[in-house]
């Protein structure tokens, strides 16, 4: 019975929202329309030195993404001597895979870079909440259904955080940033071990 | 009709550029190539290459150096845009991506080991094999091209074409390879230099 109450009460917790956990400020004033403009630009080639952890294993490579139409991107993977590995396309909320070499070929890998790429590309999530936290302005949007944190910081977008079960499920860093070029990007997978970091190399 | 003149010019001096070679042509050819790779014990080659996808505006350009030494040891060094070493030595990949080493076993995997295979002998310029592809000679100004269509269909859904440019020597200016989607990757090798001496050295990671 007692070993009942402290699993229900562990559940409870585990239940809290992230903002909660987090001790956000729950805000209703601040702006209901937010930006990540770091692969919103059509003109630009984003090319970006891929370094992907996965398990005990290293595998790197050239990440490319551009943006082809409206609320269209591509987003392709090659080794450094140009071989592809993969090729998709993203337009609103259709997904296609151009190409995939048959050793990716897997549907669990594929979900996961598809929503973790959708992330990044996402230019104007439609905000369902707002939080403040020592300065941080953070806005609560859905993606593909599930809940995503963006915080700015100075009017900066520096993260993106999926939460679940009020944890974070997967975070998404943006560093060293010039003007709307993010030149680096971290991808940290909490529930696998997955960490993707890019370097940028746009020319 | 300026334009429309200066279009067909245009085109009849382009399908000149390249034409068909007559079969003894394409012999002569293949005997200069074949003499030349034969010869060849090592090469020192700067490259650049362009990774060409549709979707891009530009090109993605890399610089590096490259070294071969008979009978299968390469080495591909980038240093620009980025640093990055790959050996091909025994069935293994030697890579050195900015410093952090990695190696990868190909001895199972039958893709790499085609493609090792291919990288090797289109180095030298010798993939005459009539049994694994599809050949045709082409003259290109003073120049010879050769297109390589692999018959195997594992390969097609990788590899379209490999089209390999020599100059009059029977060196490899150029080699291209291209999807099925009609992406390519096109390396072009400068300051190559033929069977001066290169340590074994240069080939550990």
């Amino acid at each position: 019975m007692r070993f009942l109450l402290i699993s229900f009460c562990f559940f409870l917790v585990s239940c809290g929202s992230y903002p909660k956990k987090k001790n956000f400020q729950a805000e209703n004033s601040t702006s209901k329309e937010i930006e990540n403009p770091y692969l919103s630009d059509s003109r630009i080639d984003y090319v970006y030195k891929a370094s992907i952890d996965v398990y005990d294993r290293n595998f790197s490579g050239l990440l490319i993404i551009k943006k082809i139409a409206d609320k269209e991107h591509r987003v392709a993977f090659t080794t450094e001597m140009g071989n592809k590995m993969f090729d998709f396309t993203f337009n609103e909320n259709d997904f296609r895979v151009n190409f995939i070499l048959d050793e990716l070929n897997k549907k669990m890998l594929i979900n996961i870079l598809k929503k973790d790429f959708k992330v990044l590309i996402t230019e104007n999530p439609i905000i369902s909440n707002s939080y403040s936290h020592n300065e941080i302005d953070i806005y609560e949007a859905a993606i593909y259904n599930k809940k995503h944190y963006y915080f700015f910081e100075n009017y900066k977008l520096t993260k993106i955080i999926n939460a679940k079960n009020g944890k974070e499920n997967v975070q998404f860093l943006f560093l060293k940033i010039n003007n709307h070029l993010a030149n680096q990007i971290e991808i940290k997978h909490s529930n696998i071990k997955l960490t993707i970091n890019l370097k940028s190399i746009t020319q | 009709m300026r334009n429309f003149v200066f279009i067909v010019f245009f085109i009849s001096v382009a399908v000149q550029a390249q034409t068909k070679m007559s079969a003894p042509e394409a012999e002569a050819l293949k005997t200069l190539v074949k003499q030349q790779a034969l010869t060849t014990k090592t090469i020192s080659s700067n490259f650049t290459q362009y990774k060409h996808l549709d979707f891009l505006s530009n090109d993605i350009v890399s610089k590096g150096k490259l070294a071969f030494k008979t009978p299968d040891l390469v080495k591909w060094v980038y240093t620009e845009p980025y640093n990055y070493a790959v050996i091909f030595k025994n069935e293994t990949l030697f890579i050195n991506d900015e410093g952090k080493k990695n190696q990868v076993d190909i001895g199972s995997n039958k893709l790499f080991k085609e493609l090792n295979g291919l990288i090797i002998n289109s180095i030298k310029g010798d993939m005459f094999d009539d049994d694994a592809f599809e050949i045709t000679y082409y003259k290109k100004d003073k120049n010879s091209q050769v297109h390589f269509s692999p018959k195997d269909k594992k390969s097609t859904k990788y590899i379209s074409d490999f089209q390999i440019t020599f100059n009059k020597k029977g060196d490899v200016l150029e080699v291209k390879m291209i999807e099925p989607s009609g992406d390519f990757t096109k390396i072009i090798f400068t300051n190559k230099e033929i069977n001066i001496p290169l340590a074994d050295a240069i080939f550990i990671n």
